[in-house]
């Protein structure tokens, strides 16, 4: 019959790509698994072979960094005054004034609601003691925000301006943003020395590449005819530049300025961990590390409020101004000046008040008590976590199961066993015409057997190659190998597996969770109403203070460090799937309405095949949120590379800490790039 | 038109070419040994480049409407941007006014574009920071003309367009027909002599463009500026060309007046435009005359040289009594007066 004729081409058509990767990909893995026990190379990476390339960026470097040193510490010198300017103007100033001049800013960018969210919000700040703390995280921000605008203006207009430039500029933002965060502090503190300073600097590094990028996106966005017409009206390049092109690209700069300041903010509380300064950051460290839960929750929302009133107020830049009477700023600011005096003249001082000290406690005897009362529940959530999920995947199966967690002792018979259900459910599945979903489950049963923590590296690298070959074609397939190659050569193998394994597995919680939520949420208005609040506080919150809450209940270790990650990458998940979803152009759903698709079949048949590569930037963005977040949880007791970081931090040790650094964004970009594809080909494929 | 002129025409193009893709000059020179146009074109896309405007040659007379119409990809937005020189053509010459102007260096290139040349866009190309003032007024800033001066000709320009009162609106807050009429009164506003029209109405609904084509044409009236104006829409080209100039692929197919485009079509590509165009409107009597004159002509309804088919043929229809109309069984219903036939398949002339 020639269905069945063509349903059997379409099979051999099939074979053609993802199923001879996957083909390709079991072969490697079924070979090293073979082998793997007799073969030592196979599993880990020969120690011959390892460069010492750690030792030689330290060396390296460190004869650079030797070099700038003067320049670095007089430029640290000179930066010093700025900052205790803003710190002596934002400590010195009598808060009512502070309080006042937030709200009236406030009022004049947003209304009444900016400008309640400012006095409430800084009245929180005054209330809960943290005043002085706060200001000073302030005034290192705005210090550093102006950093990063003027050279995010910079280098976003030079890239405009040279095309040749740009692509460089592209490769030195990606790379920007893909370092861990704490791996730019490691040489930074080398070069200026111990001290507020290095958290400035690389609070404005590490905020600077998102101006750039939205300077540059604004710029290349400008109407062609708007461009033309400032040339024909006889312009000069510059003219054109600053009275037209930049002028018109102001609602994509303001996004910039919003991003910037919030990057700005999270890395000032991040450099904390260097200490020196006494800001809010350290505070909640320090309040962490001392187990003082209720007040590192105390300090914990002070940032969180700070992070509210920035971006909001900020945000309000890019959208269209609506006019707010001045009358009511000045008269706010007249208030706040009268109440700073009649303050001044009681003596009352703010530091005084810690009115939310027994809120702390509160909090603390709370989560003491439920602790305590729910101990058995929390240890049994843990450790179920931990043995059944977690650990399995990290060491596999075969190592995982032990008859005092799981009751029995796993033998080769099992193995056997759960490698003949794999092979029928792949048998089965290609049997239906899907083959590589076949030969993919099975890919993924022998990586849960093995642990990914303990996987051959030919099967990663064959793997990255095949998935690579498959999403953007050779050159991508070299592109993720080589560079994998080189975290082989490193030494740093096995942490990277680690790494790669904890992310892995947020990840994956992440897009089961986060895609059902997004579903949820596409489906039902009131879902979007209650998850879209929490996306936008998630989002808004600096990593710091996702430890927080999960310390207080999971204590230090591996799922805690899960948790906090899950909750920061769940996120973009959520919002793309929503989003691709819910954004299938109207005339294609009333097509398949009219044709009589009902709700979930126009959901599953239409909406999900349209939201394809959205969601596939959501799961892309997701897996930087949690390579972003995995540094930050070596705070509280991960392996791998984070914690290789951060104690590079800790012993100054720049050779490990930019290879660690390194290594990370190159997960990171590897698995970018190969999402990026992934989504770059339904795209094509859809015609988008 | 005054083409009488002994000096040079507004506008010469000479063996114009835009070719699009990598080292496209050498490539062109190479390609240029070939016998005509098509094979050179044939050659360059064989080398991947594209030929976006192939050997374009023509003339634009002081004070004429020039009409470049062509479909979507043909070229024409490529060669209006390459006379105003937003494209560096590939080769060929563009001379305004008799200068050369792709020897113009940056600085000449930009006084002739603060003095001479005005461009109207089809997406309006509004400044959006801007306000509808500081929009019409910024080639006379580029010029450094002082405030003072740039409101009053502003306020002037805009009144020309009839859009006093919107001085202080942003273009978000416009309608597309006004935020064109603020496109054209930039466009005029240091009075250029060269204007650059690149499908101005396109955007626009059909009712409101038919009101700017009628404005623009009395606004051409009393300015008699020379104008380059590219449309997609053959209605409009017929309906404001003093002469059209046919685009396809790259190269101009025909160039002709509108009566000479619809009545003689020199291919069947232009023949296929003019198909649905009512010819009675667009063409004149002389266009149909015999060649020899009869002897013996009974009826004078008064035909002038000049006048359209429609309008000689309503004038003949008026010679006629009314005439009967049946039904379908041959039943006599009514009576019809042919004068009357023709009044209604007149267009009402503007």
């Amino acid at each position: 019959m020639s269905v069945i004729e063509r349903a059997t081409r379409k099979g051999a058509m099939a074979l053609t790509a993802g199923t001879k990767a996957a083909l390709f990909v079991i072969v490697i893995g079924a070979i090293c698994r073979l082998l793997g026990p007799s073969v030592d190379w196979l599993v880990s990476w020969p120690d011959a072979l390892v460069l010492p390339i750690t030792e030689w960026v330290g060396l390296g470097v460190g004869w650079v960094l030797d070099v700038f040193k003067p320049i670095a510490r007089f430029f640290s010198y000179l930066l010093n005054f700025p900052m205790s300017w803003a710190s002596f103007v934002l400590g010195e100033t009598p808060w009512p004034l502070v309080i006042g001049m937030v709200t009236a800013l406030g009022w004049y960018l947003g209304g009444l609601r900016m400008a309640l969210l400012g006095a409430l919000g800084l009245g929180f700040v005054l209330l809960s003691g943290y005043w002085a703390e706060g200001m000073n995280t302030l005034a290192l921000v705005a210090v550093s925000v102006p950093l990063a605008l003027l050279s995010g203006l910079a280098i976003g207009v030079l890239a405009y301006e040279k095309p040749r430039v740009k692509n460089a500029v592209n490769v030195v933002l990606d790379v920007m943003q893909t370092v861990p965060t704490f791996a730019y502090l490691t040489p930074l503190l080398v070069l200026f020395g111990f001290g507020p300073v290095v958290g400035l600097i690389a609070s404005a590094i590490y905020a600077a590449p998102p101006m750039a990028r939205n300077v540059l996106l604004g710029l290349e966005r400008v109407d062609d005819e708007v461009r033309e017409a400032a040339v024909m009206s006889g312009a000069t390049r510059r003219q054109q530049l600053f009275l037209v092109e930049i002028p018109s690209a102001t609602t994509q700069i303001m996004v910039g300025v919003n991003q910037c300041l919030m990057a700005a903010l999270s890395m000032v509380i991040i450099a904390a961990v260097i200490g020196g300064f006494d800001d809010i950051g350290w505070e909640v460290l320090l309040t962490m590390r001392k187990a003082q839960f209720g007040q590192s929750f105390l300090a914990g929302l002070v940032v969180v409020i700070f992070a509210i009133i920035i971006d909001r107020m900020s945000g309000k830049l890019a959208e269209p101004r609506e006019k707010h009477s001045p009358k009511v700023v000045w008269s706010i600011l007249a208030i706040a000046v009268a109440s700073a005096i009649a303050f001044s003249l009681t003596g009352w001082n703010s530091s005084d008040v810690r009115a939310f000290d027994g809120v702390a406690d509160a909090v603390d005897s709370g989560v003491g008590a439920f602790t305590a009362s729910n101990g058995a529940t929390l240890d049994a959530l843990k450790n179920n976590a931990m043995f059944y999920g977690l650990l399995p995947l990290r060491i596999g199966l075969s190592d995982a199961v032990l008859p005092f967690t799981w009751g029995f002792k796993w033998t080769l018979t099992h193995t056997l066993m759960l490698y003949g259900v794999a092979v029928a459910i792949a048998g089965l599945l290609t049997w239906r015409g899907k083959p590589t979903a076949g030969l993919t489950t099975l890919i993924f049963v022998g990586m849960v057997e093995v642990g990914i923590a303990q996987l051959a590296w030919p099967f990663v690298l064959a793997g990255a190659g095949a998935l690579g070959w498959v999403a953007g074609g050779q050159k991508l397939a070299r592109f993720a190998v080589v560079l994998l190659v080189f975290i082989l050569l490193t030494g740093l193998w096995e942490r990277a597996l680690l790494s790669l394994y904890l992310s892995g597995a947020a990840v994956f919680a992440c897009a089961v969770v986060g895609g059902a939520l997004g579903l949820w949420a596409a489906v039902s208005r009131t879902a979007w109403a209650i998850l879209r609040p929490m996306c936008d506080l998630l989002q808004t919150i600096p990593l710091f203070v996702f430890l927080i809450p999960v310390l207080m209940f999971f204590q230090i270790g591996e799922f805690s460090a899960f948790l906090a990650i899950c909750m920061y990458a769940v996120v973009p998940m959520i919002r793309y799937t929503r989003h691709g979803l819910v954004s299938a152009p109207e005339e294609i759903i009333e097509a398949a309405r009219a044709s009589g698709a009902g709700k979930w079949q126009e959901m599953f048949e239409i909406r999900g095949p349209y939201a394809a590569p959205t969601i596939l930037l959501g799961l892309n963005q997701t897996i930087l949120y949690a390579f972003a977040m995995l540094v930050i949880a070596a705070l509280i007791g991960t392996t791998g590379l984070g914690q290789s970081i951060y104690l590079a931090l800790g012993k100054a040790d720049v050779g490990l800490g930019l290879t660690a650094g390194a290594a990370m964004a190159i997960l990171a970009l590897v698995a970018d790039r190969l999402v990026q594809g992934f989504a770059e080909e339904r795209r094509k494929a859809l015609g988008l | 038109m005054t083409s009488e002129n002994s000096t040079a025409p507004a506008i010469s193009v000479e063996g114009l070419w835009q070719v699009f893709g990598e080292n496209t000059q050498t490539a062109l020179r190479e390609a240029l040994d070939a016998v005509d146009q098509t094979a050179i074109a044939e050659t360059l896309v064989g080398r991947g480049l594209i030929p976006a405007v192939r050997d374009a040659n023509f003339e634009v007379r002081k004070g004429e409407l020039f009409v470049i119409m062509g479909l979507s990809g043909s070229g024409k937005s490529t060669l209006i941007r390459c006379i105003s020189r937003l494209l560096e053509p590939t080769a060929g010459a563009v001379h305004i006014d008799g200068e050369d102007i792709l020897q113009a260096d940056e600085k000449r290139l930009i006084d002739l574009r603060r003095n001479k040349l005005g461009m109207v866009f089809q997406h309006f190309g509004l400044f959006p920071h801007m306000t509808v003032t500081d929009n019409v007024a910024f080639p006379l800033k580029m010029q450094g003309a002082s405030k003072k001066v740039r409101v009053a000709r502003a306020a002037e320009v805009l009144e020309m367009v009839g859009l006093e009162g919107r001085e202080d609106a942003y273009p978000r807050q416009l309608s597309g027909g006004q935020r064109q009429r603020v496109g054209i009164a930039r466009s005029l506003a240091v009075n250029p002599d060269i204007w650059f029209l690149d499908e101005p109405f396109s955007a626009l609904d059909p009712l409101i463009r038919r009101q700017l084509q009628d404005e623009f044409l009395h606004i051409q009236a009393t300015l008699k500026k020379s104008i380059v104006f590219i449309t997609h829409d053959i209605a409009e080209a017929l309906k404001l060309a003093d002469r059209i100039a046919i685009m396809k692929d790259g190269e101009i197919v025909q160039i002709g007046t509108p009566e000479e485009i619809v009545l003689r079509p020199v291919n069947d590509y232009v023949a296929e435009f003019s198909k649905d165009v009512p010819k009675g409107r667009h063409a004149c009597v002389e266009s149909v005359m015999l060649e020899a004159i009869p002897e013996n002509m009974p009826d004078d309804p008064g035909l002038r040289v000049g006048m359209t088919l429609d309008m000689a043929l309503a004038k003949c229809m008026s010679l006629y009594e009314p005439v009967p109309v049946h039904d379908a069984a041959g039943k006599l219903v009514g009576a019809v007066n042919p004068a009357d036939l023709a009044a209604a398949l007149q267009v009402d002339e503007v």
